[in-house]
C-alpha cells in the first residue's frame, strides 16, 4: 500500500499536532512517522492503509489543527490515527533509545532468591490483623 | 449411540468437564466453533507486536471477526462483551488473575438482603478450588486473610516487584488489606507449563507456555483419554426429541455442511452469551428451550471495571511483569451500607505496558491527555514508572440486563447473532466511584506524584455471567444445583451462565471449580441419569 506524497505530507502535518518536537526529541514527521516507519506499520497491518486513506480524505484541505479536531470526533478515524502515529513513532529505534525502552526482555523468576513478599516482614501486619471476611453460616 | 456426552464449547468449563468425564470412561464429544490458538503469532519480541496483537489476539469478536466468532450487537449496552472463541476459550487471552469468590458471595441474600443466595456455600466449593488450582498450575500464597484458612495453590506467588512492594507498604501504613496475588501463571516449570518469563503479554497470549490456559492444562490430557474434539464446528441448535429430551446438536462444519452430533447427555459450556444464544435458538417455542421460567438470557452481569493509575518517580521497569497482578486488595470488598451502595470490588495491581500503551485509552481513559506539547516528557514520565489498580466491581442481577437473539446480524454460517442489552445500575456507578477514590488514596499513600482515574472504559466486558440462573425453584431459575435444566433432565449448563450473583472477582477460578463439581455430580448420578437413547 503506497500513500501519495501529498497524503504523506498531510499525515505528517497532522501527526506533528499529536507529537511535536520536544524533550530533546524529534517531532512525528521528523522521526519518519509519515515515511519509513509508516511503511513498516502498514506492512505489519495492511488493513490500516485503506482506513487511514479514508480518514485523511475526510479532512483534505483543512489546516492540521482543524483536521485533528474533526478526526477526534470520529471514533474510527481517531482509532486509526492513534494506532498509526505512536505505532510508527515508537518503531523508530532512535526514539526507543531516547525514551529508554529496550523492548520486551525475558526476565525469568529467580527461584533461589528470597521471595520479596517475605522481606522486611512485609506481611506481618496483615497477618496480625486477622481475617477480613465475613464468615457465613455453613448449614 | 456413539457418545455418552456432548459438550458445546472447548473453553475452561468444557475442557474440565471433558477431561474429568473421560477419566471415568465416558465417551465424550466436544464441538467448538473456533480453532486452536496459533502461538506462532505470539511474536512478543517484534517491535510491531503492540500493533499486530490487536489483530491476532483481540478480545472483541465484532472487531476480530475470526472464523469462530459470531456478531454481538452491543449498541444498547454500556459495556461490550469480550471473549476468545476457540480451544482454550477466554483463558487464551485472559490476564490470568485467579480469584476465588469469598464466602459472602454465596450468601448475598442472607447477609445483605439482596438478590439470591447460591444453592451452595464457599465450603462446598473449597475442595474443588484446591483441585482446579493444581490442574491450572496456579501461583499464590495460602492463608490470605480475606479467605477462610486452608490449602492454597501449588506454586509460589509471582514477585511483588518494586511497584507491588511500594503499594503493599502503603497499605500496611493505612491498615488496609493486601496479599501476594493469585495468578494462573506458573512461577516454576509445572506439569506441561514452563516457568514465567515475566514478559507481561498475558493479555495477548503467552509465548512461553507459562500461563495456565485450558488448551495447555487440560486439552492434551483430555485428547489422550479419548475425548473427541471437533473444531470449526458451530452449533446452530440443540436437537429436541418428541419425548422432550435433548438428543444432541446440529452444527455446521468447517466446509459449511450441516452435521448432527448425537449423545445421551448434552452439556453447554459456551459462556454467558453463547449458552443463552443457543437455548434461545433451540426448540419449537418462541421462548427457546429450557425456558419455562422465562429467565434464559436474563440477569446478564459483566462487572463494571475501574482503573486508577499511579505515576511515580521510581523506575519500576513496569512495561512488563507478570500481567497478571502483583498483589490484590480486598479491603473494601464486603458490604458497608454507609457507603451508599451494597457489595464491593476486588483490586488487582498490574503493570501498565510499553510506550504504545502509554498513549492508549486503556488504562488512561478515552481522552488520554498525552498528545501535543510535552508528549515525550509525558511518555518518559509514565513508561516504566507507573502501576495501576484494576477494579472488578460486582454488579447485581437485573432482568432488564440480558442477552437476546439478533435476527439481523448473522455469523458466517448464517446463524443469528446475539444482542446484549445492559445498563449500569446506580449501585454499580456509586460502587465504582467509591472504589476509584479509595484506590487513588492507596497510590498517593504509596508516593505517586500523579494519579489518573480513567473515566469509565466501555470495552471491558470480560466476564459474562448469570444468563441461565441456577436455583432450587423451577419457576424462577433455569438450572438446579447440579447445573441441570429444570425443564430438560438430560441438558446441563456448566459455564458462568449459572451464577446467581456475580461476586466482584475475576470469575474463572469459580467457573472452573463449579464445572469440576458439576462433572463429579454427573459421574455420581450416572446410574439414574435420563439419557437420549
Ligand atoms: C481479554 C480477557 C481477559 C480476561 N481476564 C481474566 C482474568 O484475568 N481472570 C479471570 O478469572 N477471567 C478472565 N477473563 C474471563 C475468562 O476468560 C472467562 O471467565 C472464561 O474463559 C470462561 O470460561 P468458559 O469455559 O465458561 O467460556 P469461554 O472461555 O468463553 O469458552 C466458551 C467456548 O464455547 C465456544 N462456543 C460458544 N458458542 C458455540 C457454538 N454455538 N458452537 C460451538 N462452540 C461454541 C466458544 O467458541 C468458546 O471457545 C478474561 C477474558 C478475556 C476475554
Ligand atoms: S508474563 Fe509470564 S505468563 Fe504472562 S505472557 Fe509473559 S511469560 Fe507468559
Amino acid at each position: 500500500m503506497a500513500l501519495t506524497d501529498a497524503q504523506r505530507a498531510q499525515l505528517g502535518a497532522i501527526a506533528d499536532q499529536l507529537i511535536p518536537a520536544g524533550g530533546g526529541m524529534p517531532s512525528a514527521s521528523e522521526a519518519g512517522v509519515a515515511g519509513q516507519y509508516l511503511d513498516e506499520v502498514l506492512t505489519s497491518l495492511p488493513d490500516l492503509g485503506p482506513a487511514l486513506e479514508t480518514a485523511l480524505a475526510a479532512v483534505d484541505g483543512l489546516e492540521p489543527d482543524a483536521a485533528l479536531a474533526v478526526l477526534r470526533e470520529d471514533p474510527a478515524a481517531w482509532g486509526v490515527l492513534t494506532a498509526v502515529v505512536p505505532g510508527a513513532y515508537f518503531m523508530n529505534p532512535a526514539i526507543r533509545a531516547a525514551i529508554g525502552y529496550p523492548g520486551l526482555e525475558r526476565r525469568p523468576i529467580d527461584a533461589s532468591a528470597e521471595p520479596d513478599y517475605l522481606q522486611d516482614g512485609l506481611l506481618d501486619s496483615v497477618i496480625a490483623r486477622g481475617p477480613v471476611f465475613r464468615p457465613t453460616p455453613t448449614d | 449411540m456413539e457418545h455418552d456426552v456432548l459438550i458445546v464449547g472447548a473453553g475452561p468449563s468444557g475442557a474440565i468437564t471433558a477431561k474429568r468425564l473421560a477419566e471415568e470412561g465416558f465417551r465424550v464429544l466436544v464441538l467448538e466453533q473456533g480453532d486452536w490458538p496459533d502461538y506462532s503469532k505470539a511474536t512478543v519480541h517484534r517491535e510491531d507486536f503492540p500493533l499486530t496483537a490487536g489483530r491476532d489476539w483481540g478480545w472483541d469478536p465484532n472487531l476480530r471477526q475470526a472464523p469462530g466468532d459470531y456478531p454481538i450487537d452491543d449498541t444498547e449496552s454500556d459495556i461490550t462483551a469480550l471473549m476468545w472463541n476457540g480451544v482454550g476459550g477466554g483463558t487464551v487471552v485472559y490476564a490470568a488473575q485467579w480469584q476465588r469468590n469469598m464466602p459472602s458471595d454465596f450468601r448475598v441474600k442472607t447477609l445483605d438482603g439482596i438478590a439470591d443466595d447460591w444453592p451452595m456455600t464457599y465450603e462446598d466449593l473449597e475442595p474443588y478450588y484446591v483441585r482446579v488450582e493444581r490442574d491450572f498450575g496456579i501461583s499464590g500464597l495460602a492463608n490470605d486473610t480475606a479467605f477462610p484458612p486452608g490449602e492454597g495453590p501449588p506454586l509460589p506467588p509471582v514477585p511483588l516487584g518494586p511497584a507491588g512492594r511500594r503499594v503493599a507498604k502503603a497499605h500496611n501504613d493505612l491498615g488496609w488489606h493486601w496479599w501476594p496475588a493469585p495468578n494462573a501463571i506458573a512461577t516454576r516449570d509445572y506439569g506441561g507449563l514452563h516457568a514465567c518469563q515475566q514478559v507481561g503479554t498475558c493479555l495477548q497470549a503467552c509465548a512461553y507456555g507459562a500461563k495456565g490456559t485450558a488448551d495447555l492444562t487440560h486439552w492434551p490430557r483430555a485428547l489422550e483419554l479419548g475425548v473427541e474434539l471437533r473444531t470449526r464446528a458451530r452449533v446452530r441448535e440443540l436437537i429436541v426429541r418428541p419425548d422432550g429430551l435433548v438428543g444432541g446438536a446440529r452444527y455446521i462444519d468447517a466446509d459449511g455442511n450441516e452435521q448432527e452430533a448425537r449423545a445421551g447427555v448434552t452439556v453447554l459450556a459456551a459462556n454467558g452469551v453463547g449458552t443463552p444464544r443457543l437455548l434461545l435458538l433451540s426448540g419449537d417455542s418462541p421462548d427457546g428451550l429450557a425456558n419455562s421460567s422465562g429467565m434464559v438470557g436474563k440477569r446478564l452481569m459483566m462487572h463494571p471495571f475501574g482503573t486508577v493509575v499511579g505515576v511515580f518517580d521510581e523506575d519500576f521497569r513496569a512495561w512488563q511483569g507478570p500481567w497478571g497482578q502483583f498483589i490484590h486488595s480486598l479491603e473494601f470488598y464486603e458490604t458497608d451500607e454507609s457507603r451508599g451502595f451494597v457489595r464491593g470490588a476486588k483490586w488487582g495491581l498490574q503493570p501498565t505496558g510499553g510506550p504504545f500503551s502509554m498513549t492508549s485509552a486503556y488504562p488512561w481513559g478515552a481522552e488520554n491527555e498525552i498528545w501535543g506539547e510535552g508528549f515525550q516528557d509525558a511518555v518518559r514520565g509514565r513508561l516504566g514508572h507507573s502501576t495501576m489498580w484494576g477494579i472488578i466491581a460486582e454488579d447485581l442481577p437485573e432482568e432488564s440486563n440480558r442477552v437476546v437473539i439478533d435476527r439481523v446480524n448473522r455469523d458466517a454460517d448464517g446463524v443469528p447473532g446475539a444482542k446484549i442489552e445492559y445498563r449500569l445500575s446506580e449501585n454499580s456507578r456509586r460502587l465504582v466511584e467509591f472504589h476509584q477514590a479509595r484506590a487513588k488514596e492507596s497510590l498517593l499513600a504509596a508516593g505517586a506524584r500523579d494519579v489518573v482515574v480513567a473515566p469509565f472504559i466501555r470495552s471491558t466486558g470480560w466476564h459474562l455471567l448469570g444468563t441461565t440462573v441456577m436455583g432450587t425453584d423451577p419457576a424462577t431459575s433455569v438450572v438446579d444445583a447440579q447445573g441441570r435444566c429444570h425443564d430438560v433432565p438430560n441438558l446441563y449448563v456448566f459455564d458462568g451462565s449459572v451464577w446467581p450473583t456475580s461476586a466482584g472477582m475475576n470469575p474463572t477460578a469459580t467457573i472452573a471449580a463449579l464445572a469440576l463439581r458439576f462433572a463429579e455430580q454427573l459421574i455420581e448420578t450416572r446410574r439414574e441419569q435420563k439419557v437420549a437413547a
